[in-house]
């Protein structure tokens, strides 16, 4: 088993912050030591000579648990940026002397420019110090999108390092083909051979067999707490679970995320109990959100939905990590399904629709996030189809994850409120 | 020996006369553009101005957005070419130049002979541009040259976020709305359009000796908006305005030369 | 024979009027297959008896696309799902597309639903090509394509056709490189936009028929006397070099096209398919690993600038032409690396928008002037 040396340094919000009013539950400062840990000993590992990796988000994790690796994520990290309000040098670097193109994937602008000075290439000044590590080694999958793949092939281009890479082929059909699984098995195979050699570590059945029991009571965990929105009230304002990604994310794998979920699944539990709720005003009006987080504008977005009592109780990432499976070919498949990887329009409205009825939404709000065409392409067609399907109205605008130049206050508002008068109207109608 | 070089752009006409190809013996500035009468204005009031006849003139060359249709013209060269050799006539030791216009924004890197060795342009997209400025002009409702001043009071500029312009420009209202003093607006204003230029320019690498021409250099609030941004102080010559026609008349007469001694 | 003047009218007549193509092989009792860019087994098509038509976008109003895809798509995408809804691609029996970016990747569902009753067919191309499980899996692909090829034409493609269809596709590349070297001593009558037509035309022929078309056409040429071109000789790379008024500002400024490294031309025909290794299949499976240089295939080490330095040494070339398609995330990856590796090697290199939806080109005349007094 993996032990994790939980440095005892000052726990420096790495997550996205979503602020209440109150103080910290318990299982945010459990999150904010995890995320500081991380952090903390991929940057000792380096010291000690080791090789440090950056991954994907929907990279197997479990593959660099089991090794015992120290994996950073990219992706995560600057959210963390954006939600701070730290992007903008980094944007300005990137489109700037580095000659990138404005229509860029956010993530990837910034961390591109953050590789830049990693690299001594560029001289912005680097916000948290420096502490996602360089890595020695880019662990790639493409079940997210495409772009990641061009993004990282030029990470190892900028650090002539090497690249781990699982191609986990899109599905246009409601099923992965066994051709997949075949494929994806033959590349975890030669992928866990080749980093073994790469960093000279050993692959032990045992404990990778530990780590998937780990990894799926975690996505258990998770699901579960998701799903306790689903009592009305909600007992919890929904945009604090995406706060939780970066457990579900960077440390899937790990016992200490069990412990941070057990507490939020706690937390929560006891607010069923007690009647309270972390929303801070009565809810009025249950929604969905499609779409990642508009990071560099949570504060705007939650100030205006509160002013209506929009409570969002659903989402996308609830079952995001429902990764289930018992052995490699079964981790071939999961992963092949896993994110946009399985989001044909029929699936992707179909999950939707059963997380519609299931938390009991009245409307669903669309982020037409500017950095992320693989769900702004298709998103016109679903939201048609399940607008009708379910009957509840939708409104949509335009963010970003990360670009924070792509955002109107007053589009915002007005759109929300558009929102509001159709689903008041539905529900005197009843 | 005279050479004569016309600007027309999109929203104003400029014509210079160079005696060898060094000394301005006169210009002229017409606040009317490609399409108008501005052009044929200019021409007018340059021969007027400077009491040399339209036959005195050796050679003419057109720049700028109009140049395609610009009868007076011998030839026509593109903008950036002339405004590079403008800005090097103006100020030689320059070796990087940026313009703002009306309607499109431009990075020049010269060689120390100003000659013409990268370029990057804006041209798509309105935000960074003269237009921008005009726009936001219009919404705090002050005449465009009184940006420059008015930003100079500032004591803490207002952050506009937008890069469409349609957007930035609500952000302003809703500024102005909350009471914002305009010279803060206004401060915030420059800052966005130099965001933008800056890092267009940037793309050609830190420059050693940095100028800006164009009307938009003119507007002191922006210029200094640009040096912060770009790190290092900026030239602004009073004429940077016609760069682009001294440099067609510079071009001109650099033709002639050459056109001699092939004979 | 026909003379060069009339082969050459012909290839560009195809290009100007896309439909006509189509409209004479469903004349001819065939069938035909919409092929979306920038790469599908159409191999396959042929190979069951049927057509496959290029489907790369085009110069058209969006309407109905508006309801589909957002401002930020790229103009090919938008191009082609509104001819497709608009009805203007009736008749195609089916379209293949290949999910090999994010926006195709969407493409399959848009039009899945948005153009029901033309089959979409898709495919999945394996980007980690190191694995050499990757020709299995892209094998079975085909094999899913065939599938349902079949239901289109009733019956299997057998592999003896597909045999046949290798030669015929592997003559056709072999053609079109004897040309774009061929057209690099006769500038005068291959100008950028005569180039382009003839390359471009090859979407809408069978291969075959255009095969015998561009012979004549290298014959012709073969026969005239070297032309001593005047001015400027440029590369282009990217996805298109489109439209017409884009190339005629090329030829007004003097520049003349001496290769290109563009999907829609020489990637088509750089690359043959192994005449040995295996059936036909696996032999076209084979081929996907061979091949480079392209911004959609995943590839380590960005050797598209040395690529491009290598052709300009070949052809003498004075600079590039970056021709970068609007809104194409895996072309502005690229972007800055194949700027600076030509810087290195000592070749200008001009990047400038494409976007063939565009009806204002005031700016790129700009550019290219510029680029071409600089060169």
């Amino acid at each position: 088993m993996m032990s994790e040396s939980i440095a005892t340094i000052k726990a420096a919000d790495s997550a996205p912050q979503v602020k209440p009013k109150r103080p910290k539950p318990k299982s945010m400062l459990m999150l904010a030591e995890q995320s500081a840990a991380l952090f903390e000993n991929a940057r000792l590992a380096k010291e000690r000579g080791e090789k440090v990796g950056w991954s994907a988000s929907i990279f197997p994790q479990e593959i660099a648990e089991t090794l015992g690796l120290n994996v950073l994520y990219p992706e995560n990290h600057a959210a963390g940026i954006a939600a701070r309000h730290q992007a903008d040098p980094f944007l300005q670097e990137c489109e700037g002397p580095m000659g990138y193109s404005n229509d860029l994937c956010a993530y990837a602008k910034l961390n591109l420019a953050y590789t830049s000075v990693l690299n001594n290439e560029s001289a912005i000044e680097l916000p948290d110090g420096g502490k996602l590590v360089k890595p020695d080694f880019l662990l790639l999958t493409n079940n997210i999108c495409n772009q990641l793949t061009k993004w990282y092939e030029n990470l190892a281009r900028q650090l002539q390092i090497p690249i781990f890479f699982i191609d986990t082929c899109y599905n246009p059909w409601d099923y992965v083909t066994e051709s997949r699984v075949r494929y994806v098995r033959a590349q975890i195979d030669e992928l866990i051979k080749n980093l073994c050699e790469f960093t000279n570590k050993k692959w032990d059945d045992e404990h990778f067999k530990e780590v998937m029991k780990i990894s799926q009571r975690n996505s258990f965990l998770w699901e579960r707490a998701n799903n306790l929105l689903d009592r009305k009230p909600a007992p919890l304002s929904g945009f604090e679970l995406f706060n939780y990604m970066s457990s579900m994310v960077c440390n899937r794998g790990k016992t200490s995320s069990t412990a941070i979920l057990k507490q939020l699944n706690s937390e929560i539990e006891q607010h069923i109990a007690d009647g309270t709720s972390t929303f801070p005003v009565a809810e009025q009006f249950r929604i969905s959100w499609d779409g990642i987080a508009c990071w560099p504008y949570l504060s705007h977005n939650l100030r205006t939905l509160k002013k209506y009592g929009i409570n969002m109780v659903a989402s996308s990432y609830g079952k995001a990590w429902a990764i289930e499976y018992d052995d490699l070919d079964g981790m071939a498949r999961a992963y092949c399904f896993a994110s946009t990887n399985g989001d044909n329009a029929s699936t992707m409205i179909e999950r939707r629709l059963e997380a519609l009825k299931r938390f009991g939404c009245e409307g669903t709000i669309y982020h037409v996030n500017r950095s992320c065409k693989v769900m702004d392409c298709q998103m016109m067609e679903v939201q048609r189809q399940l607008a009708k399907a379910a009957g509840i109205p939708f409104t949509s605008f335009d963010g970003d994850q990360a670009d924070y130049r792509n955002y109107s206050e007053a589009q915002f508002e007005t759109r929300i409120q558009g929102l509001v008068e159709v689903m008041q109207q539905n529900k005197e109608d009843l | 020996m005279y050479t004569l070089g016309i600007d027309i752009g999109s929203t104003t006409s400029k014509a210079v006369i160079l005696e060898n190809g060094k000394k301005i013996v006169a210009h002229v500035v017409v606040p009317l553009g490609t399409g108008t009468v501005g052009p044929v204005r200019a021409l007018a009031e340059i021969f007027e101005q400077s009491g040399i006849s339209h036959e005195q003139i050796a050679y003419t060359i057109a720049t700028g957005y109009g140049r395609l249709i610009c009868a007076e013209a011998d030839e026509q060269s593109s903008e950036l070419s002339c405004h590079a050799k403008g800005i090097h006539l103006l100020l030689p030791q320059a070796d990087t130049v940026i313009d703002i216009g009306g309607q499109d924004a431009k990075a020049l890197k010269l060689s120390p002979l100003g000659r013409l060795l990268a370029f990057q342009m804006n041209d798509k997209c309105a935000a960074g541009t003269g237009r921008f400025l005009d726009v936001m002009a219009r919404v705090l409702n002050v005449p465009i040259e009184q940006l420059g001043p008015l930003s100079a009071a500032s004591k803490q500029p207002a952050k506009i976020s937008n890069t469409c312009t349609v957007f930035a420009e609500s952000e302003v209202i809703s500024q102005l709305s909350a009471q914002v003093p305009l010279a803060d607006i206004a401060a915030g204003i420059h800052n966005s359009v130099a965001k933008r230029v800056a890092g267009m320019a940037l793309r050609l690498g830190h420059p050693v000796c940095l100028a800006m021409s164009g009307g938009v250099a003119l507007n002191s609030g922006v210029v200094q908006a640009m040096e912060k941004e770009m790190g290092c102080p900026i030239l602004v010559d009073p004429l940077c305005q016609s760069a682009g026609a001294i440099g067609a008349a510079v071009l001109a007469y650099e033709k002639l030369l050459q056109a001699k001694e092939r004979r | 024979m026909a003379d060069l003047h009339t082969n050459i009218e012909s290839l560009k007549q195809a290009c100007q009027n896309p439909r006509a193509q189509l409209d004479k092989y469903l004349a001819e009792g065939k069938k035909v297959i919409g092929c979306f860019e920038p790469y599908t087994p159409e191999e396959l098509v042929h190979a069951s008896g049927m057509i496959p038509l290029g489907l790369w976008g085009g110069q058209t109003d969006l309407k109905l696309v508006k309801s589909y895809l957002p401002p930020f798509a790229c103009p090919i995408m938008q191009a082609n799902l509104e001819l497709g809804l608009n009805g203007t691609y009736q008749g195609l029996s089916g379209v293949i597309i290949p999910a090999i970016c994010d926006t195709l990747r969407c493409m399959t569902q848009n039009w899945r639903f948005g153009v029901p009753d033309i089959p979409m067919i898709p495919i999945v191309y394996p980007q980690n090509r190191a694995s050499e499980a990757s020709t299995d899996y892209l094998i079975s692909e085909y094999e899913n394509v065939l599938v349902m090829l079949a239901t289109i034409t009733g019956q299997m493609m057998t592999e003896k056709a597909l045999c046949r269809t290798i030669e015929i596709y592997n003559e056709h590349n072999a053609v079109m490189r004897e040309f774009a070297s061929l057209a690099v001593k006769h500038l005068d009558i291959i100008t950028p936009a005569i180039r382009h037509a003839i390359m471009k035309s090859a979407l809408f022929f069978e291969k075959s028929e255009h095969t015998a078309i561009v012979k004549e056409i290298n014959e012709s040429l073969n026969a005239l006397p070297d032309y001593k071109f005047v001015g400027k000789k440029v590369i282009l790379t990217g996805i298109t070099g489109e439209p017409a008024t884009f190339l005629e500002i090329l030829a007004k400024n003097k520049l003349a096209v001496v290769g290109d490294d563009l999907a829609q031309e020489s990637r088509q025909f750089r690359t043959d398919i192994p005449i040995s290794g295996g059936g036909g299949l696996k032999r076209l499976a084979l081929q996907w690993k061979n091949r480079t240089c392209c911004s959609l295939i995943h590839e380590l080490g960005r050797p598209r600038g040395s690529l491009l330095s290598e052709l300009c040494q070949q052809t003498q070339a004075d600079g590039v032409i970056n021709c970068l398609m609007k809104f194409c995330d895996p072309e502005e990856y690229d972007q800055p690396w194949l700027e600076a590796d030509l810087k290195k090697a000592g070749y200008p290199c001009l990047t400038v928008e494409i976007d063939p939806l565009n009806t204002s080109f005031e700016q790129l005349h700009t550019r290219i002037q510029t680029f071409a007094e600089m060169l």
